[in-house]
């Protein structure tokens, strides 16, 4: 749905001022397709039980769906950001409903397991796939000054959710058996695709239009466009490198309290119903972690990258401090801990996504967030086996739990090294250096994102840029909005 | 108040058991007896008195709360206690039941005789599709001794009527494991619902566990789905038409701030800070 015509007459649409409008509408979108995500995929524990009586499978089997949905939506991220690179993300996302809920109308159907693994797994994978990182890169485009804290309300989605799905798929299980609760999940799965209705289509120049008729012969070329949509260039950029590399280690680390928490506090000697609430206090303190954290970050007292990296290292050293606690057999210090725990691993959560336009730029977030999910996955692949081989091993899951903690410090440490670490005030984004291999033309609503949060004179540059037919295609430079305002008087 | 209180268990040779409780003041005990063969169980109840300990108490026993025949006796308190103790004859399912022993008007011990209670059951309906097949498991605990065979009823009624898969070998199936039994049932019909007990045998009865099994159509959940999608589509159109109504409404906007821009064509170019490169 690119816009040809000049940008007055579209330009009301995007002409909300950032932080608000129809941002908000989105952060509502992503809030609900958010929860048909991941929050969906937390509940899906109620139908295993089921399952594993039905098909007669052991439990390790049946819990490769959920691994191979959670796989696939992060192998198939980029994938979804090439594609709203490429086309419209309203597109995409509505598509990716659609699979998602196609999959688990099929999963209804499934005779076998290895039906299962195909349509929970891997359709409803692909679909997660193309909602999730897309609509959340959408929301970040459209909010500057408050950006992390809209990220926590999308992402806290996920704990409240799951309160209620839990008790929601237990009825739809024992009303309509699993088969029936599964077709009903699809439906409610299909309410993705509403979410994705709400994003507004972004106005394009023409630009890709005249460059593609150059091009339609050469294959290096096509090669090369793809390679932009995907971001690829972004694999060659330090500051991106480094902050993936410190993402990844953080993953390795991240997901272990959440697999073996309840099998170390039963281990520990406290009860089922003990072990379990542990667990339940700390995902609502994630909750709560996540949106405070984004509140606190959006008051500007200090730089998104060092509130990142206090997160990390607390939730590291309160993850290292987890068997500590309740080996000392007391059940008020290890629900303290783990409580402190929730609390830091929400808060970061808000913040890992949000440094991503500071280091890459808010034209390359979309790409590079795919990548970023892309990349990160492997982490969480490395860390849990790894966690249970050292449970195993040892018999106990200290070492677990202690090397989890060391890692998710060694990504603190990582952190460290992004260039300009050290400096206090926030750095502008990086800007393009060229449009002439781009297909992207200049849209005039990124140089309004690229804004600094106290720099509220740029209203001029798009007043400036819509009024001119010049806009469409050749080579600009794009000059970053701040610069723009000293010239002009 | 009287002491009394401690609870010892004794038993004897294998063929001739014995039983036996002490009863606390004031209260009334009822002790579990788990047996699995005909045998001959000798029940003893010792009780230390009250008060007042009167030398002679007349004493009897009950089964499922009539008084056995002959068996009121007077008790002599001897050693500071009395004593009751009856041989039972315990050969089939109808000897099982409650046994009590009364001292007096006051004192009484239970005792339940019964064969292993299947004790982990599914409350919960098990539901199902016409024309899918299921599954319906029981289990004896590894703590209990292990059930001769298996047998499977369907209630028809008030009756229970047995499963036999010889009769019809398509639809039913029955697994048996030591502890487990597994009754599948194929190609269901909306009448295959209702109650389904599994007795685990032993030679002096029959324990029954039940599971209930819902058949339902496959319109059932549909109606939900459909009515979820039509939301779907509604919300989807209601979106799209709202904006294309927002645009219209810009569109016209829009076209008069353009022949308003043009008019002020020199003093907009001249704030234009394009570099062209």
């Amino acid at each position: 749905m690119t816009n040809a015509k000049p940008k007055a007459e579209g330009k009301s649409d995007d002409d909300e001022a950032p932080d608000g409008g129809w941002g908000w509408v989105l952060v509502g979108a992503l809030f609900v397709s958010t929860s048909l995500v991941f929050g969906l995929m937390r509940s899906l524990g109620i139908f295993f039980v089921e399952f594993v009586q039905y098909f007669e499978e052991s439990a390790q089997a049946i819990s490769w769906i959920s691994s191979t949905g959670l796989a696939a939506q992060q192998f198939f991220s980029p994938l979804g950001t090439a594609l709203c690179n490429a086309y419209d993300t309203r597109v995409v996302v509505m598509t990716g409903g659609c699979l998602a809920g196609l999959g688990f109308i099929l999963a209804s159907q499934a005779t076998s397991l290895v039906h299962l693994y195909l349509t929970m797994g891997v359709i409803s994978g692909l679909g997660w796939g193309l909602v999730f990182t897309p609509m959340v890169a959408t929301v970040m485009a459209h909010f500057t000054r408050r950006r992390t804290l809209v990220l926590g309300v999308g992402f806290s989605s996920i704990g409240l959710s799951s309160f209620a799905f839990n008790p929601l798929f237990q009825l739809l299980v024992e009303t309509y058996a699993w088969r029936g609760a599964l077709l009903i999940l699809g439906a409610l799965s299909l309410n993705i695709v509403a979410c994705g209705a709400l994003i507004r289509p972004r106005r394009r120049s023409k630009a890709p239009a005249k460059v593609d008729s150059e091009r339609r012969s050469s294959c290096a070329a096509t090669l090369r466009r793809v390679s932009s949509y995907l971001e690829l260039s972004l694999l060659v950029d330090r500051p991106y490198v480094v902050y993936t590399l410190a993402v990844t280690l953080l993953n390795v680390g991240y997901f272990v309290p959440y697999f073996h928490l309840v099998a170390h506090s039963r281990q520990a000697g406290f009860s089922e119903y003990q072990a379990a609430f542990v667990m339940s206090a700390a995902g609502a303190t994630d909750i709560l972690g996540r949106i405070v954290s984004g509140w606190f970050s959006d008051l500007g007292h200090f730089r998104l990258i060092h509130l990142l990296t206090v997160w990390t290292t607390l939730a590291g050293l309160f993850i290292m401090l987890l068997p500590v606690s309740s080996l000392s057999g007391s059940y008020a210090a290890l629900m303290a801990i783990s409580l402190l725990y929730g609390f830091c691993s929400g808060a970061l959560t808000s913040l890992v996504f949000a440094v991503v336009p500071m280091i890459v730029g808010v034209e390359r977030m979309m790409g590079a967030l795919g990548l970023l999910q892309l990349i990160e996955s492997s982490g969480g692949l490395l860390g849990t086996p790894l966690s249970g081989l050292l449970k195993d091993v040892t018999g106990n899951y200290t070492a677990s739990f202690v090397v989890a903690g060391g890692f998710v410090v060694l990504g603190t440490l990582t952190m460290t090294t992004l260039p300009h670490y050290f400096s206090c005030k926030e750095l502008p984004p990086p800007q393009r250096r060229s449009l002439g291999n781009k297909d992207k033309g200049l849209d005039p609503e990124l140089e309004q994102m690229h804004r600094s949060p106290t720099d509220t004179s740029c209203r001029g540059v798009n007043e400036v840029c819509s009024n001119l037919k010049e806009c469409e295609g050749d080579n600009w430079v794009t000059i970053t909005c701040w610069k723009n305002a000293k010239d002009m008087e | 108040m009287a002491e009394c209180c401690f609870i010892h268990f004794s038993r004897g040779d294998v063929s001739h058991r014995v039983r036996a409780s002490t009863l606390h003041a004031g209260e009334s005990h009822t002790e579990n007896v788990e047996l699995l063969n005909p045998v001959n169980l000798a029940l003893q109840c010792t009780w230390t008195g009250n008060q007042n300990k009167l030398p002679n108490i007349t004493g009897f026993w009950r089964k499922d709360g009539d008084e056995v025949e002959n068996s009121r006796v007077t008790v002599q308190l001897e050693g500071d206690e009395y004593e009751l103790k009856r041989v039972f004859s315990i050969v089939s399912e109808e000897s099982l039941g409650s046994y009590s022993c009364v001292f007096g008007s006051e004192a009484k011990i239970e005792f339940v005789l019964a064969a292993p209670q299947i004790g982990e059951v599914r409350d919960k309906p098990i539901v199902s599709y016409v024309g899918d097949s299921v599954v319906i498991a029981c289990k004896m605990e590894e703590t209990k001794p292990k059930p001769g065979s298996w047998n499977w009823y369907k209630a028809n009624g008030t009756d229970k009527e047995q499963i036999f898969v010889v009769a019809e070998p398509l639809r039913y199936e029955i697994k048996n494991e030591e502890r487990k039994t597994k009754l599948v049932v194929h190609n269901l019909t909306e009448a295959d619902g209702g109650l389904y007990y599994c007795g685990a045998v032993y030679a002096i009865s029959t324990t029954m566990g039940h599971v209930e099994l819902k058949v339902i159509s496959f319109q059932e959940p549909l109606k939900p789905f459909i009515a979820i999608v039509i939301e779907v589509i509604v919300l989807v159109a209601a979106i799209l038409l709202y904006e294309k109504s927002q645009s219209k409404k810009n569109y016209t906007e829009g076209s008069n701030r353009e022949t308003q821009g043009e008019n002020n064509g020199p003093e907009g170019s001249s704030s234009t800070r394009q570099r062209k490169i």
